[in-house]
């Protein structure tokens, strides 16, 4: 009984993955024939060839690379000193009043903020940048400070103590003797904020216009307007946007579990 | 909240007598040390969300379309009523519909991820790889999930059809996308296998923390599997069921993604959401200011439910 569950559980998770897959590899064609063929007759990387070729998904894949990588490190840094901060921070009330502006944070719908973000920016004439777009991204900092809050808060302070002791600075104690111990929590709070930078769609098509400045989410999101992209091509797009965090998820996995439970479990 | 705030007595004490050294021979103590490093978070957080959402809400009552800036005075609450008494859309169906979506992903996803988290509680050979390939979706993006439903579910070639066509369970193909009768449900069913991994996590590792002597001593009692489950095992993680509930409420409420992948509202708007209604406001229309007023909309539907919840809750010792 628990296996069938287990396997109808694993059927469904793994299905609509398979068959996006299955499109990607079949030829144009093959992709509009019904009854549906479950295999493709003759499996082809045309899809793939097309997709970077004419596409110039290859350029579109770099950028977001360059954005989620860069954001999320700023990101990370920033939430390890927060964090940190805040895990030693020993006023009672003044913490409750930090991790009540924390959490408002999540409350407020994303939408109500862009107009006055891309009004801000343009009006600094700082829109249409990649850089930009990544600073935007990284400044979403607060889960990631919850997180980090937590993580430290199961590292007894006698460590940093015996460190400044030895004449190390606060800053000093954090980078030199807690991040090592932090290590699982410093991959979890990088993927997570990697994978919510690089699926991030929105916000994107706001600030970004010109062609060279696309990344993935906003690519696809053209595909479906564009007439002439068929599913074989789109297929290949999603399946190529999709490995970046899938291998994020599967590295990080472990981490991300913990930091996530952590996070918005224990608070 | 209670656990969250605790603070270690004894580190209290140490704190109080180690001074730092600040650049100008003052002595400064830790406690202020550590207050600087939480002002770039602040700092960021200001510029990116506090400012903003203050400017948003400023927004909603101001006349704001990008296609006519020759007046964007304050016109009270006309975004307000344009959008709540707008013709082409009812604002209660919208409502209705955001309801719907919101209800029914939730019940599913929980129903299916505490299923999922009891059958792989205890471990079994490959417990890890089986994990990768259940919870990996929640890692994906709300719009590429829903561009791979749109196409599952598409009404000529898509695998949904042939499944039930080749069964004998339907004569013809169903248009799921675009029969106001299949939209609603096409969605939601993409939006539970998105979230059923996100439930499974948090509540998986909420069962590993229940003790092993409550269903030990249960078992001497002669409490049976389900007995078990209903007087140990849910009354135990009843909190973390209660937070992540609540978590949840306000992300599915904020996210269209995968709506705007699949049906961007339709057919006949009858996967209009509020969080659509917005994007359509400010993409397709450019009207900001009737797309801010749904923002402050949504904002104040979830703050009331949220102060609810939490009063209703609290009785569950909810730890946000």
């Amino acid at each position: 009984m628990r296996a069938i569950l287990l396997l109808l559980f694993l059927g469904f998770a793994v299905a609509p993955l398979c068959w996006i897959i299955v499109t990607s590899l079949k030829n144009t064609k093959e992709i509009y024939t019904f009854p549906l063929l479950y295999f493709p007759s003759q499996p082809t990387l045309e899809s793939y060839h097309r997709l970077f070729s004419f596409a110039k998904f290859g350029l579109y894949f770099r950028n977001s690379l360059v954005v989620s990588v860069l954001a999320a490190a700023g990101a990370l840094i920033v939430s390890l000193v927060g964090g940190f901060g805040l895990s030693r921070y020993t006023a009672e009330r003044g913490k409750r009043l930090i991790l009540l502006g924390l959490y408002f944070t999540q409350m407020v719908p994303g939408f109500l903020l862009m107009v006055p973000l891309f009004n801000m920016l343009s009006a600094l004439r700082l829109t249409d940048s990649l850089w930009v777009l990544a600073a935007v991204y990284g400044m979403m900092v607060a889960f990631g400070t919850i997180m980090a809050k937590s993580f430290f808060d199961r590292i007894p302070p006698s460590i940093e103590e015996a460190a400044l002791i030895d004449g190390c600075s606060t800053l000093q104690a954090l980078f030199r003797v807690i991040l090592p111990v932090t290590l699982p929590g410093i991959v979890a709070i990088f993927s997570f904020s990697f994978v919510n930078i690089w699926n991030e769609l929105f916000l994107a098509v706001m600030l970004l216009s010109s062609e060279s400045n696309v990344v993935v989410p906003v690519a696809l999101n053209s595909f479906i307007s564009k007439a002439g992209v068929s599913w074989d091509v789109l297929s290949a797009g999603i399946v190529v946007s999709l490995l970046p965090t899938i291998i994020v998820f599967s590295v990080g996995q472990k981490f991300i579990i913990a930091g996530l439970t952590e996070g918005s479990v224990k608070g | 909240m209670s656990q969250m705030l605790r603070v270690d007595e004894g580190k209290a004490g140490v704190d109080h007598g180690r001074r730092v050294w600040n650049g100008f021979g003052r002595p400064i103590g830790r406690n202020t040390v550590f207050l600087w490093m939480l002002v770039p978070v602040f700092v960021l957080l200001g510029l990116r969300i506090y400012v903003p959402v203050l400017q948003g809400i400023v927004l909603a009552f101001r006349q704001y379309n990008m296609l006519n800036l020759s007046n964007t005075g304050f016109n009270g609450l006309a975004n307000f009523s344009a959008v709540i008494l707008d013709v082409h859309v009812s604002f209660l169906r919208i409502l209705l519909n955001t309801f719907v979506w919101v209800a029914a992903s939730l019940v599913f996803q929980f129903v299916l991820g505490f299923t999922l988290a009891l059958l792989i509680r205890s471990p079994f050979p490959g417990r890890g790889l089986y994990a990768s390939f259940v919870f990996y979706a929640w890692s994906l993006s709300g719009f590429a999930i829903g561009l791979i439903w749109a196409w599952l579910f598409n009404g000529q070639f898509g695998v949904a059809n042939d499944v039930l066509l080749r069964a004998g369970l339907i004569e013809r193909p169903i248009g799921f996308l675009s029969d106001p009768r299949f939209a609603m449900m096409s969605v939601i069913v993409a939006n539970v296998w998105y979230g059923v991994p996100f439930f499974a996590i948090m509540l998986l590792a909420a069962l590993q923390s229940v003790p092993r002597e409550l269903y030990e001593s249960a078992e001497v009692e002669g409490a049976g599997q389900v007995r078990q489950l209903f007087s140990i095992t849910i009354p135990y993680v009843m909190p973390t069921i209660v937070s992540t509930l609540l978590l949840r409420t306000m992300w599915i409420m904020n996210f269209p993604d995968i709506i705007y992948g699949m049906t961007s509202g339709g057919p006949v708007n009858t996967t209009t959401i509020l969080a659509i209604q917005m994007i359509n406001k400010i993409f397709q229309e450019y009207d900001y200011g009737q797309g801010s007023a749904i923002g402050v909309i949504i904002m104040g539907i979830l703050f009331i439910y949220a102060f609810f919840y939490l009063k209703v809750s609290a009785r569950w010792e909810v730890r946000l």
